[in-house]
């Protein structure tokens, strides 16, 4: 006989496993429950509510089956258990399915609950933001407008304050708007005054405005231009101009904004230092051809002379030898002025000197013909003004010089003004001669100071008298400069049309320091 | 070609009406039917053979298996917590999965084992016969599943009960694992 297991031990363990498994099943059914009712929206304890309930139906159909199986073969009725059998395996069948499909539905729905969780916090992250900004919008916009503010002041105050001009233009060349120095500059009083004229108004050639505007227009900028524009007044303003074009997203000019700085007194300064140039080469020349000059006119001269006196008693050649000395003696004038412009005909006697004493002295020479053609003098003398170390003999020359020209662009009837002050900043004595004369035109004013220049008839004038007052002036260290008409308003309103301005410094010869 | 020789075309001496009515759709259909409805035995309704309870069941064992393995990895993936809770609940997981092994085992060796390896006339007198062979040792122990599903169902009331205490502990607004 084979040894064989006796089966009973599974089946004791089949029915009281299997109460155990419905008791525990159930408990687990009771926490899951619990569970699911305390946060009945936690998708977690939903499924394990499902996933317990899917137990206790397996644990009870498993149970239940075990112990009637029991019970109906022990009391005989195993037709009763094979009957019900296949309902128990049913069961399990189910529930084993049920808890597979609980568990992938889980997974996914999880998956969908992640998604909708990430939403959320999203969500919440710019409900938070929102929040936030809500909160801080009011002081935002405080501190952006502060901001703002401070940017708009810094560059208001760099516009207005700046002393070069600064403008805006529209694209049709329209100033839209132009800051106080740019107003002074053209000669204007206010803003109001220069707003909605053409720029181009304001240029003195149109072949020169015509290139700043293709140059613009070609480039997009315009960079240090050098241009000359006319004043309210129609004087001359030179410029050196900056301009940058605004663009539309199209390309196309909307308006431009530009930067001009003053030139004019630079070039005026550059212009006076190429004359002084040309005139020291002139000068230098003269002195050349005067000296050579001079010996043979002092010999026909002389010779002539002599002729007169052994053609006294011949009238008609004594009178032809008469204009000949006269001619000869005007050739020695003009060869004797072109050595005083050039310097070297005789020492320097340098004194100090009362400039104002000096004034009256030539006055009281020239006065008496002045009034002869009722031209009036209007002194307008500074007391206690400092003695200068000039040549008295020079400069009563300069002075007469430019009186006698006074009186020349007067004629009859006008006024003679002379000014003298003292400026401490640069240590010089000004005087200023203006006269009500018919001016100087605008062509010919760079000019004058040329040698041999002159506006007088043939045989009135040499051309050299201002040329020599310049040098005479140079040689003092100071500066003589005409205007037509005058700068400065107390001058125009004395109605004066040009002026000659005298500066001598006060300080020693050499001494730059004080 | 033929047919459309003879009957696409009207012959002559024939109406429309006669040709309309023998077209090639026509005589198509006629054949298909002539192919699917031979006069057999309908194979429309299948019938359901004993064995059939058993796969589906094995199936089911199968599906379970594959769910709660499925879970548990998903578990130890993405931790939704690590408290004595979720630790006992992946225990009781581990335990469910040993069972259903076991179980799909000892029915595939019962099905395997012939009718004579039981014996026996009542419940206290049934047993295993011999000879007792390895395959027949694992099906003996393999019937004592209640020793795994048992602590299975245990775990997981620990693991339920501990996560009832934790939230009830839990203050109101704070968020469970599976929120």
């Amino acid at each position: 006989m084979t040894a064989s297991l006796p089966l009973w031990p599974v089946y004791i363990d089949d029915f009281f496993g299997a109460l155990l498994m419905i008791a525990l099943a159930l408990a687990a059914f009771i926490y899951a429950r619990r569970l699911s009712r305390l946060d009945p929206e936690n998708a977690l304890w939903v499924y394990i509510f499902w996933f317990c309930t899917a137990l206790v139906i397996l644990a009870v159909s498993r149970g239940v089956g075990h112990i009637l199986r029991f019970l109906l073969v022990l009391s005989g009725h195993n037709a009763a258990w094979e009957f019900l059998s296949p309902y128990s395996g049913g069961l399990n069948t189910l529930a084993f399915t049920a808890v597979a499909v609980l568990t992938f539905y889980y997974h996914s729905m999880q998956r969908v609950i992640a998604r909708v969780q990430a939403d959320a916090r999203s969500l919440n992250r710019a409900h938070d933001a929102l929040t936030e900004l809500n909160q801080t919008l009011e002081q935002r916009v405080e501190e952006r407008t502060m901001e703002l503010r401070l940017s708009e002041q810094k560059f208001r105050h760099l516009f207005e304050g700046s002393k070069d001009m600064i403008f805006f233009c529209d694209s049709q060349a329209g100033i839209t708007d132009i800051n106080d120095a740019g107003v002074q500059l053209l000669g204007f009083k206010n803003t109001a005054e220069v707003i909605g004229r053409s720029l181009k108004s304001f240029f003195v050639d149109q072949e020169q405005c015509d290139r700043y505007f293709r140059i613009l227009n070609d480039q997009g900028h315009v960079k240090e231009f050098e241009i000359e524009f006319s004043r309210r007044d129609n004087s001359r303003l030179y410029l050196m101009i900056t301009t940058s074009a605004i663009h539309d997203d199209s390309g196309t000019i909307q308006s431009c904004e530009a930067i001009a700085k003053d030139l004019t007194r630079f070039k005026e300064v550059t212009d006076q230092l190429i004359q002084s140039e040309n005139m020291a080469s002139v000068g230098q020349l003269a002195a050349g051809v005067a000296h050579e000059i001079n010996t043979p006119l002092g010999i026909i001269l002389g010779y002539t002379q002599l002729l007169e006196e052994d053609f006294a008693g011949q009238p008609e050649v004594f009178d032809t030898l008469r204009t000949v000395e006269k001619q000869t003696k005007i050739c020695k004038r003009i060869v004797a002025d072109l050595l005083k412009f050039s310097r070297n005909t005789a020492e320097w006697v340098k004194k100090a000197t009362d400039i104002n004493t000096c004034l009256n002295e030539v006055l009281s020479i020239v006065e008496h013909s002045l009034n002869m053609d009722h031209i009036y003098v209007q002194r307008s003398l500074a007391s206690g003004l400092p003695r200068v170390l000039v040549d008295r003999e020079r400069l009563r020359q300069v002075l007469v010089n430019i009186i006698n020209n006074a009186h020349h662009a007067i004629g009859v009837e006008g006024i003679i003004g002379i000014w003298t002050s003292y400026d401490p900043k640069f240590q010089e004595v000004e005087i200023v001669i203006g006269d009500t004369g018919c001016g100087i035109p605008a062509k010919t004013i760079g000019r004058i100071f040329d040698p041999f220049f002159t506006t007088k008839g043939v045989g009135k004038g040499t051309g050299l008298g201002l040329s020599v007052s310049f040098g005479i002036i140079k040689d003092h260290n100071g500066s003589l400069e005409a205007f037509s008409p005058p700068r400065q308003q107390q001058f125009l309103e004395a109605g004066m049309h040009t002026t000659f301005h005298i500066r001598l410094p006060t300080r020693p010869e050499g001494d730059h320091n004080a | 070609m033929w047919i459309r020789k003879n009957f696409t075309q009207p012959a002559p001496g024939t109406g429309d009406v006669a040709s309309r009515f023998l077209s090639r759709r026509t005589i198509i259909g006629m054949v298909a039917a002539a192919i699917l409805l031979p006069a057999t035995p309908a194979l429309a309704v299948q019938l359901h053979g004993a064995p059939e309870g058993l796969y589906v069941h094995m199936l089911a064992h199968v599906l379970y298996f594959a769910a709660l393995l499925f879970l548990l990895l998903t578990i130890k993936k993405r931790p939704p917590g690590h408290s004595a809770a979720w630790r006992n609940f992946r225990l009781a997981l581990v335990f469910f999965l040993l069972w259903n092994t076991d179980t799909f085992v000892v029915h595939w060796l019962y099905s395997c084992l012939p009718d004579t390896a039981f014996a026996g006339h009542s419940l206290s007198d049934y047993r295993l016969t011999g000879p007792l062979t390895p395959v027949r040792w694992i099906y003996y122990l393999g019937r004592f599943d209640h020793l795994l599903c048992v602590p299975a169902m245990f775990f997981l009331v620990l693991s339920l009960r501990r996560f009832c205490r934790e939230a009830e502990s839990r203050p109101p607004t704070t968020p469970g694992p599976g929120s």
